[in-house]
């Protein structure tokens, strides 16, 4: 790992007009992170958290309200025209369904040889021998290049979709739970695919998924965001092992485990409710309306973030006492519907 | 516990007719729940898990011709055969349903108490006010805070976890025998996923209720299930009580599965467990094991004919496979 990050968002905002009035949803508020070149981090919250919309944000499918997104240190917002394209191509996006993200009507061969003609490759030769090695890189067959993306499964079809990102060589993939429409025999051979990527060909990932297991064995650095904002940080054995943030620590109890006897033992926490409203956010600390250890303080001042050890930091009053498992959120007793 | 289950489902086959093809989404599957259990059907998208429950009682699209064989018992009634008036009288009231996607389930335009209290209405004879009354009943049920409030508002106005919450309520109101419940959880999220979870095994528990579960989440099943159905190309792969299938799976696919779940222990960086190749696309029935194309222990005889569901030696699990059943893959 380098010590220049490949991208870096700093205090990226997102907002969209409200349907109220005059008002606006803070989709994404103040979110900074970083991607060093040949990373998989993680990006995991709850529906609804914003995660989908930075990612989007990231790569210019929504227009940031202020903040900075910078490639390899270059600000995005300041080029435009051909320069932009250009360094946009380095940033690319999977999305989460294949069935859609794919032109039912080409050929694999076609759906690939698009995304290289616009990239520039003018020599059809060129195409072609480039084609067959980037299904090579996603583990799919020369031969099914002449099959229409219709006659695929969704594995195969996620792989073409892969296939057609990194045909114009990028530094970034901004995944938004790729493997979360697939079936789970087929997620763990898609799952692979990224590792080897990450590994062959140096692409740093941002993983964007709601399955938290998956992520920590794929990402070697975490976020963890709550209602438009990064909650918590850090590398993934150390934020798994010592969540410091309330919500990050009752994010992982509620992961049901497939042991029926630790299962029916678990007291997992309920955590209180679902996330409000993003129009109205809660003043103060966002997750403050659900949870256990609220104080007055929370009310008053968005708390800052605590650096805990190296890389991790987590933005909560109690942070420091949490990680040192001094104080926890999950004492909650269970409770019961009335 | 009851001496007669309340569904006994025998060697069920289904088969679907449309203009260009034949498929058999059921291929002989039998498997029984008793009141106030909990039995999980499991599998992956395409093993007949939704239609094996849901074409016995007419939910099926239009356009296709529906072949039942085999029976469904329901609380004494066979349904098989049964002409469609009759199966409606089944439908929402001693049989509930809670499907998915809430928001789908749900009508858009008609506030919440009407659609619970119709329900009553149809399926109990209330009168408008007692259906009402019913209504509010059923939403302080279901652990919804301000009741009286949420009656009045749309769908739209809910949360998915609310809405689940309102489908559940509805799916009660007919106060049914058997609920069946088709990924419940599948479109929460996994805090909510636990809050709604813990109130449908509440819910069973309290109103004495069989339930079938289907899920593709193990952890789903393992938090909620009695009894488990592992399903993998029509056919029924294993069978039996939760504690001992998920801890020890025996046929080679649910250890596949299970092995395929990601594990705290397991390094940052380290490949992924899974299963090779892909699920075979509906279409005739295998002539023998569907499985043993991606089974590491296939054998010739596999592939020869459809192995029978045979029990262990306990006659508490069910596995349809030559291999394990001969002990020689035993684990």
């Amino acid at each position: 790992m380098t010590h220049a990050p490949v991208l870096k968002v700093e205090n990226l905002q997102t907002r969209f007009k409200s349907v109220q009035r005059g008002k606006f949803v803070h989709a994404v508020d103040d979110v900074s992170i970083e991607l060093y070149p040949g990373e998989i981090v993680g990006l995991v919250g709850e529906s609804g958290c914003g995660k989908s919309t930075l990612g989007r944000t990231i790569v210019g499918l929504e227009k940031a309200s202020s903040g900075r997104v910078l490639l390899d240190g270059v600000d995005l917002s300041t080029l435009s025209g051909v320069a932009l394209r250009n360094s946009r191509r380095a940033l690319q996006y999977v999305f989460q369904d294949p069935y859609s993200s794919l032109n039912d009507r080409q050929t694999v061969g076609e759906a690939i040889d698009e995304a290289l003609q616009i990239d520039g490759m003018r020599s059809r030769t060129d195409r072609e021998r480039r084609t067959k090695e980037l299904l090579d890189q996603v583990g799919l067959a020369d031969a099914v290049k002449d099959r229409h993306t219709r006659e695929l499964s969704g594995g195969q079809r996620q792989r073409v979709a892969i296939a057609r990102s990194l045909a114009v060589n990028p530094r970034v993939l901004i995944c938004d739970e790729p493997v979360s429409a697939l079936d789970l025999s087929i997620r763990a051979q898609v799952m692979n695919l990224f590792l080897r990527l990450q590994k062959d060909l140096g692409v740093a990932c941002l993983f964007i998924a709601h399955d938290l297991e998956l992520v920590r064995q794929a990402a070697s650095r975490v976020y963890v965001m709550y209602l438009g904002k990064i909650v918590e940080h850090g590398p993934s054995q150390e934020l798994y092992d010592h969540p410091s943030h309330p919500y990050s620590q009752m994010l992982l109890a509620s992961v049901p485990e497939a042991d029926p006897i630790a299962e029916r033992q678990r007291k997992a926490p309920l955590m209180i409710g679902e996330v409000p409203s993003p129009t109205n956010p809660p003043s103060g600390c966002r997750f403050r309306t659900r949870c256990p250890l609220v104080v007055d303080e929370c009310k008053q001042q968005v708390p800052a973030a605590y650096k805990l050890s190296p890389g991790h930091s987590a933005a909560c009053t109690f942070a420091v006492d949490l990680h040192r498992g001094k104080r926890t959120a999950l004492i909650q007793p269970e409770a019961d519907a009335a | 516990m009851h001496n007669e289950p309340l569904l006994t489902v025998s060697n069920l086959t289904v088969d679907l007719l449309t203009a260009k093809s034949a498929v058999r989404p059921v291929d002989g599957v039998s498997y029984s729940v008793r009141q106030g259990e909990c039995l999980a059907i499991v599998g992956e998208s395409g093993s007949g898990k939704t239609v094996m429950n849901f074409a016995p009682l007419g939910l099926m699209p239009t356009g296709v011709t529906t072949v039942l064989s085999g029976s469904v018992k329901f609380d004494g009634h066979e349904l098989i055969g049964r002409p469609e008036a009759e199966i409606r009288k089944f439908r929402g009231r001693s049989i509930g349903f809670i499907f998915q996607d809430p928001m789908s389930a749900l009508n858009p335009v008609r506030r919440i108490g009407r659609q619970i209290a119709e329900m009553a209405e149809l399926h109990l004879g209330m009168s408008p006010s007692a259906a009402e009354a019913r209504a509010l009943e059923l939403v302080k049920l279901v652990g919804i805070s301000d009741p009286a409030a949420r009656l009045r508002q749309y769908p739209h106005e809910l949360s998915g976890g609310l809405r689940q919450r309102i489908v559940i309520a509805i799916a009660l109101a007919g106060e049914p025998k058997l609920l069946i419940a088709d990924e419940p959880t599948t479109a929460l999220d996994v805090t909510v996923q636990a809050q709604i979870l813990r109130l449908l095994k509440d819910l069973q528990k309290r109103l004495d209720m069989a339930m079938v579960l289907i899920t593709h989440d193990m952890g789903v099943v393992a938090g909620a299930a009695d009894n488990i159905v592992v399903m993998y190309a029509a056919r029924a792969a294993e069978r039996g009580p939760v504690d001992k299938v998920l801890v020890s799976p025996r046929h080679p696919y649910t250890r596949g599965l299970i092995n395929a779940i990601p594990r705290r222990e397991d390094p940052i960086g380290s490949e992924f467990r899974g299963l090779p190749g892909v699920p075979p696309t509906l279409g005739a029935p295998f002539k023998g094991c569907a499985f043993a194309s991606r089974c590491g222990f296939a054998v010739a005889a596999c592939s020869a004919s459809r192995p029978p569901l045979v029990p262990t030696p306990d006659g508490s699990v069910f596995v349809a496979c030559p291999v394990v059943n001969q002990g020689k893959a035993a684990a």
